[in-house]
């Protein structure tokens, strides 16, 4: 097993009148070079395991697992472990903990004791892979940013790790288009070219279904369903009694072929929807 | 009434805002004329860091203006001992619900900005329940607020605001925590309450569909405003909007991309059903 849980619990504040069963029982695994979507309503338990693939919470009973091994509570496996697989947390405040956006972004690399040019060399990169390069942000404390700039940072931060796992909790709220754009663009490249393996827990489907392998729904704390993307956005009805929405062209597609147009409804994306019409118009008027 | 809906409630002039320390850089809001009326639902849109929330705070009066005024009902910003009566009539929601909750049960949390009114017991009782029943939180009252669902927090939050009864209320990207149902609450509430009540409504959002339900658009950039308009005219102008780095709706979107490519399409379609009507009568391919 590359990623994956088996049989995880966790429960918040065990022992105490506000104990709360945030993962119940959770079983379920990803492979290398994958795109997974973690799914599910406020509340279903998406952060809490995210944190747990990342060693940041221990298991109240199970088991987590990376490359074959149990993660476990040693200090020494945890720290290598976090240097091999990036966690963006859902608040980047949460995360920040330097003077300055530079030395945000420069901590992974610094720590990987890369020599300083070398630190500079990620920085640049990352600052320009999430479009901050122009933006003479480095010099700042990371609190005195607007919500997407700290977004960006956020980002910044774990790609300058280059990490082999990159797990992203909701990272696209508060960005605006071009970096959404910017963002599902960097995630597809890094996955297909780079074959890092990814994990993105998101509320918001559109664009993003159309980059994913799979989806893991979560509600209550438990895993609802799993398995490939196509397979698990034809259950339409199912995430819409959860609260959750299918992509808005999904839906789209869905009112064209119901008025009759044919076209297929497993689209997620602007491109593929517009191709997909072009060619059930072209049809219709053969 | 005719008078009445034209009633000023906040009204900018010439409004700059510097941040401490980055007075070489351009201001974050630099000279802005603006008016809100009663009952306006205004949209507030523009790239990362253009100064969405900095033009919030400022107008209530959380920051203080660098040059020009802020007026909420008559009152400038700059009066110290009459800020309260400024926040009162002017509440503003935040992003992310957790940093807003300030008490231990969602009664309490609703209660907080009445008891620093210093208002009778009795009517503070009257509004808790009358605002806790128009946002149905009334089944919810007794619980600590960590124990909510996000949507359910950020209605707590709402609540707080709308108990004080203000003539405003200023929302920083109020769903982009929720999940799609949560997201639908709080708009409709929202919207109600626009309707019924006349409350004027200040919405910054990066989502276009969320800026489509606004009776007005404003957008900025770098600190100024550059378009202000109908949605009707500024979501389906695609080349301002892509001019300015911002998208139009999922269906605008792709009824451009599908008129680039031959699709002879009405250029003023913002809602999908907009689009899925024109499709299923328009002419095929050219
Ligand atoms: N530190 C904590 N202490 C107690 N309960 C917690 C804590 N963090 C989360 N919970 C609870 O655990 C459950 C799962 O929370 P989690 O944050 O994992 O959900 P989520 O799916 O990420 O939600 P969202 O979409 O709102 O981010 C919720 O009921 C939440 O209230
Ligand atoms: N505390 C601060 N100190 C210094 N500069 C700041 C601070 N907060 C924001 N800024 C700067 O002021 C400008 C406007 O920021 P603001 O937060 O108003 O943008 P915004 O439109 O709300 O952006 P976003 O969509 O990312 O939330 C940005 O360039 C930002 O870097
Ligand atoms: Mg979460
Ligand atoms: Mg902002």
């Amino acid at each position: 097993m590359y990623i994956g849980t088996s049989k995880l619990t966790h429960t918040y504040w065990p022992g105490t009148p506000f104990a709360a069963d945030a993962l119940k029982n959770i079983s379920f695994s990803v492979g290398q070079g994958t795109f997974t979507l973690l799914i599910g309503p406020s509340g279903s338990g998406k952060t809490t395991l995210i944190q747990h693939l990342n060693g940041l919470l221990k298991p109240s009973a199970g088991e987590v697992y990376f490359d074959g091994k149990k993660i476990g509570p040693d200090k020494a496996a945890l720290l290598a472990l976090r240097r091999r697989v990036g966690l963006v947390f859902q608040m980047p405040e949460d995360q920040f903990f330097s003077e300055t956006v530079f030395d945000e972004i420069a901590y992974a690399p610094r720590n990987l004791g890369l020599d300083e040019k070398k630190v500079e060399e990620r920085v640049n990169r990352a600052v320009a892979q999430v479009g901050l390069e122009r933006s003479r942000l480095l010099d700042r404390h990371p609190f005195q940013l607007s919500a997407g700039q700290k977004r960006r940072v956020a980002i910044a931060s774990v790609l300058s790790l280059e990490p082999e796992v990159l797990i992203l909790d909701e990272p696209a709220a508060g960005l605006d288009p071009e970096g959404k754009g910017n963002l599902l663009n960097l995630l597809s490249s890094l996955n297909r070219a780079g074959k890092i393996t990814i994990m993105v827990s998101t509320h918001h489907l559109d664009e993003i279904a159309a980059l994913a392998d799979n989806l893991v729904v979560l509600n209550e704390g438990g895993l609802v369903m799993s398995g490939k993307t196509k397979e698990i956005l034809a259950r339409g009805a199912e995430l819409k009694e959860l609260g959750l929405a299918l992509p808005q062209v999904t839906g789209i597609m869905h009112e064209l072929a119901a008025r009759g147009l044919p076209v297929s409804t497993d689209i997620y994306s602007l491109s593929a929807a517009c191709d997909e019409i072009l060619q059930a118009k072209r049809a219709d008027q053969r | 009434m005719a008078a009445l809906k034209t009633e000023i409630i906040i009204e900018t002039r010439a409004l700059c805002y510097s941040y401490a320390g980055a007075e070489e850089v351009p201001p974050a809001v630099a000279g802005i004329d603006l008016k809100v009326s009663r009952g306006e639902y205004l949209a507030l849109l523009g790239v990362n860091g253009s100064g969405k929330t900095t033009l919030l705070k400022l107008l209530n009066a959380l920051l203080i203006p660098s040059q020009g005024e802020v007026l909420v009902k008559g009152i400038s910003t700059v009066e110290a001992e009459r800020v309260q009566l400024v926040r009162q009539a002017c509440g503003m929601i935040f992003q992310n619900p957790d940093n807003q909750i300030v008490a231990t049960t969602v009664e309490e949390d609703i209660a907080f900005g009445l008891e620093n009114m210093a208002l009778p017991a009795a009517e503070i009782r009257r509004r808790v329940d009358q605002v806790a029943g128009r946002l149905g939180l009334t089944h919810l009252l007794r619980q600590p607020p960590h124990l909510l669902s996000g949507g359910e927090k950020q209605r707590t939050a709402i609540a707080g605001i709308l108990a004080m009864q203000p003539a405003c209320i200023l929302m920083d990207e109020p769903t982009a925590m929720l999940d799609p149902a949560g997201r639908r609450d709080v708009l409709e509430t929202v919207k109600e309450l626009n309707k019924t009540e006349a409350l004027a409504v200040v919405h910054v959002t990066h989502n276009p569909a969320e800026a489509a339900e606004a009776n007005r658009i404003v957008v900025l950039e770098q600190g100024r405003i550059v378009a202000d308009g109908k949605p009707g005219e500024i979501l389906t102008d695609l080349k301002l909007l892509h001019g300015l780095k911002l998208q139009g709706t999922v269906a605008a979107e792709l009824a451009h991309l599908l008129r680039q490519r031959g699709l002879n399409l009405p250029t003023a379609i913002l809602q999908n059903r907009e689009l899925v009507e024109s499709l299923c009568i328009s002419e095929p391919v050219s």
